[in-house]
């Protein structure tokens, strides 16, 4: 079991690089936030357990259209500030209400995040959890999101905001796995767990037949974008430290 | 004179070291801290200073409004201290009064200096804090509170804040006084926050008047009265993060 570490907590007075949610005072190293100690030989860093959403360049975020104003559309990103998006940079008419997906190009000084190589998705739902969980419902490699997309047979897409855009298959059972995750991820072997869910869940409930959506044809269509985003979101999940 | 022979006769600390409610000088009333109890709040807490009930909620950093309230290079901390009308004897005025706005206002202060509020521009950090029963000490139990609610919103800061009321009644220095006690003909009431790695003080008043050597002892004694109110905020933290009960296994969902 890895060590939960406390606001505050004294981390180690040896020399080492201070990573994430790490502070010096007095030339020791304390955690700022509650979380799971990682404690390497030459740096230490706290991952978080708690916490918001603060944008970070080259983040892949979902997001959802708000006001439209004379030269672009304000973006809800689940941040302390909406973002806004010039209509010169989007091929697509968007209007309030729809989800888009996005790539955080610059964060300014005030942390408001520019966004760029926008895309617009039709229908789905939205599956919000904790950001700092993210890194979790993805897992190394993208293992946790095959799991959930062999499980559920949904077209997902994970943004590192905390809010996952889902479409088809079974939601119904995303939904609780996401819960599942939120709820279980400061524990070790997860994707063993929520795989066995999976299993247990489609034991009992029949498999839903392709035959029952009928936008077959717009399923198709999705896809074919995930696959195309699917690098987008490797790229993404690289840099975040999920173990 | 009636009341003076009365005051002479009400002996706050025995001959064998106790108090009226059975404790010693230095020993504090039992704490009982809950995390995550409102799930609607980015963090919640609910805590039990022996009769004191206090709730706490926190939400944030968000977008701070009104705008011009907002500071470019900092978070602003927005502390709401209020009493339930039932959390007295006599029914209390729901309308913050000049008591409600002050605690609040040196409460926020305490947090600024806890909270790395420089990482979050122009945003506010609010906290809520209701006492639902009050037995003295209250601003100090409703700060312990919030400072396990900001630490379980994943706010980062330096270190919780703790801190207890230390006073005297009798004459002698004592720890945590509770409503009895400080209403005492020449009580001393002082409540006092640190933030404990570094012994920073953070918040501290006083009501009433003490000789340096009085002070240097009620300082010490608070300051081992804190060690152990900040060891119950920690387990209080951890105890969320305990192996959670396997329920959901065949598709439902705990609450």
């Amino acid at each position: 079991m890895k060590k939960i570490v406390v606001p505050g907590e004294l981390l180690t007075a040896e020399r080492k690089r201070p990573g994430e949610h790490v502070f010096m005072q007095n030339g020791k190293l304390y955690s700022d936030v509650i979380g799971i100690l990682d404690d390497k030989p030459g740096d230490v860093s706290v991952i978080a357990l708690e916490g918001r959403y603060v944008p970070r360049m080259d983040d892949v975020i979902v997001g959802v259209v708000g006001s439209e104003k004379a030269t672009g559309f304000m973006v809800d990103l689940n941040s302390f500030t909406q973002s806004f998006v010039s209509k010169k940079d989007i091929r697509e008419q968007l209007k309030p209400g729809y989800i888009i997906s996005a790539r955080v190009l610059d964060v300014n000084e005030l942390k408001e995040a520019e966004l760029g190589q926008i895309r617009v998705f039709y229908g789905g739902e939205i599956i919000s959890i904790s950001p700092v969980k993210v890194p979790r419902v993805i897992g190394k490699n993208a293992s946790m999101l095959d799991v959930l997309k062999r499980g559920t047979n949904s077209t997902i897409l994970v943004g590192r905001n905390g809010w996952i855009w889902a479409k088809g298959g079974n939601v119904q059972l995303l939904i609780k796995l996401v819960e599942k995750i939120e709820r279980e991820a400061h524990l070790e072997n997860l994707t063993v767990k929520v795989q066995d869910f999976v299993a247990n869940a489609n034991k009992s409930v029949k498999p839903q037949a392709f035959a029952e959506n009928p936008a077959l044809e717009e399923r198709k269509a999705v896809e074919k974008l995930d696959k195309e985003l699917k690098g987008m979101v490797l790229n993404n999940e690289s840099d975040s430290n999920g173990s | 004179m009636a009341a003076k022979k009365k005051e002479e006769k009400t002996e706050f600390v025995n001959k064998q070291g106790k108090r009226l409610d059975g404790r010693t000088t230095d020993q504090v009333r039992p704490i009982k801290i809950q995390v995550g109890v409102v799930p609607r709040a980015d963090g919640s807490c609910y805590l039990e200073w022996g009769q004191n009930k206090v709730i706490a909620a926190v939400y944030g950093p968000r977008e701070c409004l009104p705008k011009h309230t907002a500071s470019p290079y900092k978070a602003v901390v927005r502390y709401s201290y209020r009493m339930a009308t039932f959390s007295v004897p006599d029914r209390k005025n729901p309308k913050p009064g000049r008591r409600d706005i002050e605690i609040s206002k040196v409460s926020s202060e305490a947090f600024e200096r806890a909270i790395f509020t420089e990482r979050f521009p122009n945003t506010a950090i609010d906290i809520f804090v209701e006492v639902l029963d009050s037995n003295a000490g209250t601003r100090i139990a409703a700060l312990t509170c919030a400072a396990v609610a900001v630490a379980d919103a994943g706010i980062p800061m330096r270190d919780l804040i703790s801190g207890v009321a230390v006073g005297k009644a009798g004459g002698k220095i004592i720890v945590d006084m509770n409503k009895f006690e400080e209403d005492a003909p020449d009580a001393v009431d002082i409540p006092m926050a640190i933030l404990p790695n570094t012994e920073e003080i953070v918040l501290l008043q006083m009501d009433g008047l003490l000789s340096k050597k009085e002070w240097l002892e009620a300082r010490g004694k608070a300051f081992e009265a804190i060690k152990q109110v900040y060891e119950l905020q920690k387990q209080a933290l951890l105890k969320k993060y305990e192996q959670p009960v396997e329920a959901a296994e065949n598709g439902g969902v705990v609450q």
